[in-house]
C-alpha cells in the first residue's frame, strides 16, 4: 500500500491508537488536501462575490475574468475533494481489513478455553459490528473531524469579513443542531441493536418450528406456532416502524433547524442589503459558505456517539486480541525422523472442575494399532484431543518418540499426529478439496491420485462417484448434503491422506453400517505397516483387531490386554463383548438396508 | 497494492479447474439478475394491495413535496428582488415569513412520506413473512427432509428483508425525483430560458459521467453485497472448523483463503469509495460552474439578483438525484432476487395431508380405535418399509411392538397420524380412512411421545402445555403430579418457569422423557403413541419413568413401541414386526409358547434386562 506497507498478521496492531498511528502518514496527506480544498472553497465564495458585484456594476470583463478563475478553481476542488476522500476514507477500509486478518490470525492461536468462553455468534458479532464500528472511527470519523475545524476556519474567514453580527446570529441555531444529533445518533444505535435482536427472536421461531417439525405435525400444533410466530414478526414490525421513525425524523429536523438558520440570514441578511450595508454578492457568498457549513457541523454530532462506540467496540475486539493462547510452541526444535512411539504417563486432566481423565498410562509402539474402549461419557474423546495437542494437555504427560510433545514446535506435533473427530466437521467446498484438505496445491497433478485413494481407503469413493458432480459436488448446508456416516468417510479419508506417522481416530466409525465398517478397519490394518494407530471406540468388534486394547472407564485405564485375554478375564470389556454380540445378533434379524432409509427420512 | 496469493492461486493461472468452475457455479447464487421483473411485481401486488392506502399517500406527499421543493427558490427569489433590493421591509418579512413556513411545512410532509411507505412495506412484508411461516406449516413431512433448515430460515427473514430494503431506502422514490425534475426544468424556462441553457448545457456532460461512474460504482456496490456475505460465510465456517483447521496445520492456508476475500471486500470497498466522491465531488463542480457561467452571462445581459439565487438553489436540486441512482439501482435488483426465492419456495406444492374423500374408503363405523388394512409404505420407491400389514385394535386395548431395528416400527406410528400417506392400503382412525379426516382433527385424538424428546424454546409448563398461548398451571402441576414428578421439576432453580436452553441441552435425557410424558398426560387425549427411548438413565429417574408410564396408560387406546420388557408385558397384546412384515401376534405368555421371532428376541434381549432387574 501506498502509505502502510503490507505487515504479517502477527505485526498488525490492535489497539485505536496503533491503528491511528499507524496510518498516520495518511491521515496527514488527508490534512493537507482537506485543507487545500476548504481553501479552494473560501476563494471561490469570496471571488464569487466580487464577481457578482462586478457583473451588477457593469464591469462585464472583470466578471469574466473571475467567472474563468471560478471554473478553474472548481474543478480544481473536484480533484482534491476525490483524493482526500480515498485518502482517508480508505484508511478506515484497510483498518478494518487489517484487523480482520489479525482478528482471524489470533482466533487461529486460541484453544478451546477460549472457545467455550466466547460463543461463535459472538466472535462474529465482532467480526462484524464491531470491525464496522472502528472502520466508521477510523474514516469517516477522521475526515470529518479534520473537515469540519477547516470548514468551520473558512466559512467563518468568509461571513465573519462580510459581517460578523450576521454570523452570529446565524450560528444561533448550532448548540440545537448539535444537541439533536447526538440524541439521534445515540437512539439510532440502540434501536438498531434492539432491530437486530427482534429478527434474530424471530429467526429462532422459525427455527425450532422447522427443527420441531415433527412434533409440531403429530400435535397439530400449526396453529400455535403460528400464534407465536405472529408475536415476534409483529415485535419485528414495530423495531422496523421505530427505527424508520427515528430514521424519518432525523433528517427533517436536521432541515428544520437548518432552516431556522437560513430564515435568519435571509431577514437579518436582507435587512442589512436593504440598507446597503452588505452587497448582493456578499449576500449569496454568505448563503454558500453557510450551507457549507451544515454538514460539517452535522457530523459533529455524530462524531461524538462515534468515538464512544468506536472505543466500546475497540475494548470489545481486545478480549479476543488479549486472551491468552494456552497452547504454544515448545522450545525444542522438530526431529527429523519420527519414529512413532507414543507414551502417556499418569495423564490427568479436567475441564473447570470436572476431572475427566484420572492417572491414565498407555504406550504405542511404532508400526501397531491400539485401542482406547470405553462408554460415552467414559473420557475417550477428550484423550484423543490431547494426544496431538488439540487440549492443553499439561506438560510431561504426552511423549511423542520420548520427547514431552509440549516441548516440540505445534506445527510439528499436530502434524505427526494426525486426528479425525468424532462429530466431522466439512467445510462449504467440494468434497475432493474436503478430502485434500492437507494439500497445499489441491489441483497439483498428484492431488486427485491422492485423493481418489484416500476415499477408496476410507471406503466413500463409491459414493463420492454417484454425487451430482462427483468429487465436485459442494457439500454444506447450501450445498449436497451428506449423511452423518458419509461426512464420517469423507474426514476419515482427510486424515488418511494427511500421512501422519501416528493417528488418532475418534470414533470414525459410530455412524457407519457393518459392512463398511470391517472394510474400514481392514484398511487400517494395512495402515499399521506406514504408522501407528490409535483407535478410539465405544465398539468391541473394531477393538477386537488391534494388537492392544485400553479400556477407559469414567476417566480411569481400567483393563488393558488383547482381545482375547480380555474377554476370558470377564470384565467391563467382557461384559461390552458380550452385549455388542447380542445387538449384533438382533440388527441381523431385521433388514439392515431399511434402517438406514428410516433414519434419514425420521 | 499486491493481493496475497492464495493457496490455488498458481493453479488458477494455468486453467480454470473443475473444482474452480463447480465452486464458482456455486457461489453464484449470492450474484443478482435482473432489477425488474413483472412477473414477480405480479406476485408481490396481492401483498401490498391491503396496504396501498399508505403507499399512496406517500406518492401523493411526494408529489406535493416536489411542488414545495419548486415554490422555495422563487419565493427567494421574490423576497429579495423585491423585498431586499426594492427596499421594500413588508415584501422582506412576508417572504422570509412564507419562506419558513414552506420549509417547515416541507419538513412535516417529509417525515409522513418517509414513514408512510415504510409503513406500507413493511406491513405488507410481515403478512408475506406470515403467509411464508403459514406456508411451511402445511407442508408435509417429507418436504422437510429435503430442505436444510437454515435456508427456510433465510427465506422468512433476510428474502424477505431484501424487498423490505426498497421501502426503507426510499428507492420507490425515483418516480417522485422523475416529476420534480421536469417541474424543474419548465420553471428553469419560465423563469429565464436563457439562463436555463447554462444549466441545460451542462446535463449532458454530467449525463455521460454519471453513465461511466454509475455502471462501475453499480458494479463495485454489487461486488460489496457479494463479497460481504462470502466473508462472513467464510469467517464463521473458519470459527466452527477451528479444532479441524488447528488439527491439520491449515491456519496458513485459511488464513489466505480468508485474505483473498477480505482484499476484494477491501479493494470493491475503495473502488465504491472513489466513485461515490467522484460522484459528489462532480455534481458540486458542475454547479460550481454553472454559477460561474451564469454570474458571467449577468455582467452581459442583467437579470434580477433574484433570479441568480434562485438559479443556484434550482441547480442544486437538478443534479442532487443523480447521485443517489446507482445504489438504487442495486436494492432493486437485490429485492428482486429475494422476491425470486421467496415466491421459488411458494411455488413448491407438498401440501400436509389433504383431505382426499373421494379416495378414502368407505367408513366402517367406530367398532375399533384404530386399524391398518393392508398397508405399504415406501419412503423411497422400490424399498418397502411395511409390506401389507393389516392389524385392529379395540378401544382401550394396550398395544407393544416389537422388533429389531428396522423392522418399520417407527413409521406406523407416522402412518396413523398421517405425517406420510400409505402406499397401499387404508389406515383407520375410529373406523375413518385417515384420507377423510381433517387433520387437526385426526391428530388431536393422538398423544405422542417420540423416542428424542424435542423440546421448545420457552419454560419447562409451556412445554408440557404445547398447544396452549397460556399453559394452565393447575393442570401442568396435576399432570406432573400423577407421574410423581412435580418436586423433581419444583427442585430445579426456576421450578416450572425454568428456561429451555437451545433444544433443551440444559435438561437430562431422563427429564426430558418425563417432560415428553406429562406433554401427553396434559393433552388427555383418547389414544397414546409412545416410542420407548433406549438411552440408559439412572435408577431413581428408571423408576420414575416407569410409574409415568402407567399413569399415561391408564384407561387408555395405547400404541407403545417397546423396548422395556415391563412394558411389553403389560400389554394386552405384543405385535411382532420382522423387515417391515407383522410377522407375530398374541400375549406374552402365548408368543413365548409360540417360540418363534418374539421368542428370540425375548431369549436374547429383554432375559438380559430381567437378570439386571433381578440383581
Amino acid at each position: 500500500m501506498l502509505f502502510a506497507p503490507d505487515i504479517p498478521a502477527s505485526r498488525i496492531p490492535t489497539t485505536l491508537s496503533g491503528q491511528f498511528f499507524r496510518h498516520s502518514p495518511r491521515y496527514g496527506a488527508g490534512l493537507i488536501l482537506l485543507a487545500t480544498y476548504q481553501y479552494s472553497q473560501y476563494w471561490f465564495d469570496t471571488h464569487l462575490s466580487r464577481a457578482i458585484d462586478a457583473a451588477t456594476h457593469g464591469d462585464p470583463r472583470t466578471a469574466e475574468r473571475l467567472g474563468g478563475a471560478l471554473v478553474a478553481v472548481a474543478v480544481g476542488a473536484l480533484v482534491i475533494r476525490v483524493l482526500s476522500r480515498v485518502a482517508v476514507f480508505n484508511g478506515g477500509r484497510i483498518a478494518e481489513y487489517e484487523l480482520r486478518r489479525a482478528l482471524l490470525y489470533q482466533l487461529q492461536r486460541l484453544g478451546p478455553s477460549f472457545y467455550r468462553r466466547m460463543a461463535t455468534g459472538d466472535i462474529m458479532s465482532r467480526a462484524t459490528n464491531d470491525l464496522g464500528q472502528v472502520r466508521l472511527l477510523l474514516g469517516f470519523g477522521v475526515l470529518n473531524s479534520i473537515n469540519t475545524v477547516f470548514a468551520l476556519v473558512s466559512s467563518l474567514a468568509v461571513t465573519l469579513r462580510i459581517s460578523p453580527p450576521l454570523t452570529a446570529a446565524s450560528l444561533s441555531t448550532l448548540p440545537f443542531l448539535l444537541v439533536a444529533m447526538w440524541a439521534f445518533s445515540r437512539a439510532m444505535f440502540t434501536r438498531q441493536r434492539q432491530n437486530q435482536d427482534a429478527i434474530g427472536d424471530m429467526s429462532g421461531a422459525v427455527q425450532s418450528s422447522i427443527a420441531g417439525v415433527r412434533i409440531v405435525r403429530s400435535f397439530a400444533l400449526e396453529e400455535e406456532e403460528m400464534r407465536r410466530f405472529a408475536i415476534t414478526n409483529a415485535e419485528y414490525l414495530e423495531k422496523t416502524l421505530s427505527l424508520a421513525r427515528l430514521r424519518g425524523l432525523m433528517f427533517p429536523v436536521m432541515q428544520a433547524i437548518t432552516a431556522v438558520g437560513t430564515i435568519i440570514v435571509l431577514w437579518y441578511g436582507g435587512n442589512l442589503m436593504l440598507h446597503d450595508r452588505i452587497s448582493a454578492g456578499n449576500f449569496l457568498a454568505f448563503f454558500r459558505a453557510l450551507s457549507r457549513l451544515t454538514w460539517p457541523l452535522i457530523s459533529l454530532g455524530f462524531l461524538t456517539s462515534m468515538l464512544q462506540r468506536g472505543r466500546a467496540s475497540f475494548a470489545r475486539l481486545a478480549e479476543v486480541f488479549e486472551a491468552e493462547p494456552d497452547i504454544t510452541d515448545g522450545p525444542l526444535a522438530a526431529p527429523e525422523v519420527v519414529q512413532g512411539k507414543l507414551s502417556v504417563r499418569g495423564l490427568s486432566f479436567s475441564h473447570g472442575d470436572h476431572p475427566v481423565l484420572d492417572d491414565v498410562h498407555f504406550e504405542v509402539q511404532p508400526g501397531t494399532l491400539v485401542a482406547i474402549v470405553g462408554r460415552t461419557g467414559s473420557g475417550k474423546s477428550t484423550l484423543a484431543a490431547l494426544l496431538p495437542r488439540l487440549q492443553p494437555t499439561p506438560r510431561g504427560t504426552v511423549f511423542l518418540d520420548g520427547r514431552d510433545v509440549c516441548d516440540l514446535p505445534l506445527p510439528f506435533v499436530r502434524s505427526s499426529i494426525g486426528y479425525a473427530q468424532q462429530v466431522a466437521f466439512l467445510f462449504s467446498t467440494t468434497v475432493g478439496r474436503n478430502i485434500g484438505y492437507c494439500l497445499t496445491d489441491p489441483d497439483g497433478p498428484d492431488a486427485m491420485n491422492a485423493i481418489h485413494s484416500a476415499a477408496r481407503d476410507a471406503q466413500i469413493a463409491e459414493e463420492i462417484e454417484r454425487l451430482p458432480d462427483g468429487y465436485d459436488t459442494v457439500v454444506g448446508e447450501r450445498g449436497v448434503q451428506l449423511s452423518g456416516g458419509q461426512k464420517q468417510r469423507v474426514a476419515l479419508g482427510r486424515a488418511l491422506l494427511a500421512e501422519p506417522r501416528v493417528l488418532v481416530l475418534d470414533d470414525p466409525l459410530s455412524a457407519v453400517d457393518a459392512r463398511t465398517e470391517r472394510a474400514i478397519l481392514d484398511v487400517i490394518e494395512r495402515q499399521r505397516a506406514r504408522r501407528s494407530v490409535v483407535l478410539i471406540t465405544h465398539r468391541v468388534a473394531a477393538a477386537a483387531r488391534c494388537d492392544t486394547v485400553f479400556v477407559l472407564d469414567h476417566g480411569r485405564i481400567v483393563e488393558h490386554g488383547t482381545h482375547e485375554e480380555l474377554v476370558a478375564r470377564g470384565g467391563v470389556y467382557a461384559s461390552f463383548a458380550e452385549e455388542q454380540r447380542v445387538e449384533s445378533e438382533l440388527e441381523a434379524l431385521g433388514d439392515g438396508g431399511t434402517r438406514v432409509v428410516e433414519a434419514a427420512s425420521a | 497494492m499486491t493481493a496475497p496469493a492464495s493457496s490455488g492461486s498458481s493453479a488458477s493461472v494455468r486453467k480454470a479447474t473443475r473444482t474452480e468452475q463447480a465452486l464458482r457455479a456455486f457461489h453464484e447464487e449470492t450474484s443478482l439478475g435482473t432489477a425488474y421483473d413483472s412477473r414477480l411485481a405480479r406476485q408481490l401486488w396481492p401483498f401490498m394491495r391491503p396496504h396501498q392506502a399508505m403507499l399512496w399517500v406517500s406518492v401523493g406527499l411526494g408529489l406535493v413535496m416536489a411542488v414545495l421543493s419548486l415554490v422555495r427558490p422563487y419565493l427567494m427569489r421574490v423576497t429579495i428582488d423585491r423585498g431586499a433590493l426594492a427596499k421594500d421591509p413588508r415584501i422582506l418579512f412576508e417572504g422570509g415569513a412564507a419562506f419558513a413556513i414552506v420549509i417547515l411545512l416541507e419538513q412535516v410532509l417529509n417525515f409522513v412520506q418517509v414513514y408512510a411507505v415504510q409503513i406500507s412495506g413493511a406491513r405488507a412484508m410481515t403478512d408475506l413473512r406470515s403467509h411464508v411461516f403459514a406456508f411451511l406449516q402445511d407442508r408435509r413431512l417429507a418436504f422437510f427432509d429435503r430442505q436444510p433448515v437454515g435456508r427456510l430460515v433465510t427465506r422468512v427473514t433476510n428474502d424477505v428483508d431484501a424487498i423490505l430494503e426498497l421501502f426503507a431506502s426510499g428507492a420507490l422514490n425515483s418516480i417522485v425525483d422523475l416529476v420534480k425534475l421536469i417541474g424543474i426544468v419548465v420553471v428553469m424556462v419560465s423563469l429565464d430560458w436563457r439562463l436555463s441553457l447554462i444549466g441545460f448545457a451542462a446535463a449532458p456532460l454530467v449525463g455521460v459521467m454519471v453513465a461511466l461512474v454509475r455502471r462501475r460504482s453499480r458494479d463495485a456496490f454489487r461486488a460489496i453485497r457479494a463479497k460481504t456475505a462470502q466473508m462472513n460465510a467464510n469467517m464463521n465456517e473458519q470459527v466452527s472448523g477451528m479444532a479441524v483447521i488447528q488439527a491439520f496445520c491449515r491456519e496458513d492456508a485459511a488464513a489466505n483463503e480468508l485474505d483473498v476475500i477480505n482484499a476484494e471486500y477491501r479493494d470493491a470497498n475503495m473502488k465504491s469509495i472513489k466513485y461515490e466522491a467522484l460522484q459528489d465531488a462532480a455534481i458540486e463542480m458542475v454547479t460550481a460552474v454553472c454559477l460561474a457561467s451564469i454570474v458571467v452571462s449577468l455582467g452581459y445581459r442583467p437579470v434580477s439578483f433574484g433570479t441568480v439565487v434562485a438559479f443556484n438553489a434550482y441547480l442544486f436540486m437538478f443534479f442532487e438525484p443523480i447521485s443517489a441512482l446507482a445504489q438504487r439501482y442495486t436494492l432493486l435488483q437485490s429485492a428482486m432476487a429475494g422476491a425470486e426465492r421467496v415466491f421459488g419456495l411458494l411455488a413448491l406444492d407438498e401440501v400436509d395431508a389433504p383431505e382426499r374423500a373421494d379416495e378414502a374408503a368407505s367408513s366402517t363405523g367406530s367398532g375399533s380405535a384404530f386399524s391398518f388394512e393392508h398397508v405399504t409404505f415406501e419412503y423411497k420407491p422400490g424399498v418397502p418399509v411395511l409390506s401389507d400389514v393389516t392389524f385392529s385394535v379395540r378401544p382401550g386395548e394396550r398395544i407393544a411392538i416389537v422388533g429389531p431395528t428396522g423392522a418399520g416400527k417407527t413409521t406406523l406410528s407416522s402412518l396413523l397420524l398421517r405425517l406420510y400417506d400409505v402406499t397401499q392400503g387404508t389406515v383407520r382412525v375410529g373406523g375413518e380412512d385417515v384420507l377423510r379426516l381433517q387433520r387437526g382433527e385426526l391428530r388431536r385424538r393422538f398423544a405422542v411421545v417420540p423416542q428424542d424428546v424435542f423440546l421448545f424454546p420457552g419454560t419447562v409448563a409451556s412445554n408440557i402445555a404445547v398447544g396452549n398461548a397460556v399453559p394452565d398451571r393447575s393442570r401442568v402441576e396435576e399432570a406432573l403430579r400423577r407421574m410423581d414428578a412435580l418436586d423433581l421439576f419444583r427442585r430445579r432453580p426456576g421450578g416450572l418457569d425454568a428456561k429451555v436452553q437451545e433444544r433443551g441441552e440444559n435438561f437430562s435425557a431422563g427429564e426430558r422423557q418425563l417432560i415428553a410424558f406429562a406433554r401427553a398426560l396434559y393433552r388427555d387425549a383418547p389414544i397414546i403413541v409412545l416410542d420407548e427411548a433406549t438411552s440408559s438413565v439412572d435408577s431413581d429417574t428408571e423408576a420414575r419413568i416407569q410409574h409415568a408410564l402407567d399413569e399415561l396408560m391408564k384407561g387408555r387406546t395405547c400404541l407403545v413401541i417397546a423396548h422395556r420388557l415391563s412394558t411389553i408385558r403389560a400389554a394386552d397384546r405384543i405385535l411382532c414386526f420382522q423387515r417391515g412384515h407383522l410377522v407375530e401376534q398374541g400375549t406374552h405368555q402365548e408368543l413365548l409358547r409360540q417360540g418363534g421371532l418374539y421368542a428370540k428376541l425375548h431369549r436374547l434381549h429383554f432375559a438380559r434386562q430381567e437378570a439386571a432387574a433381578e440383581a
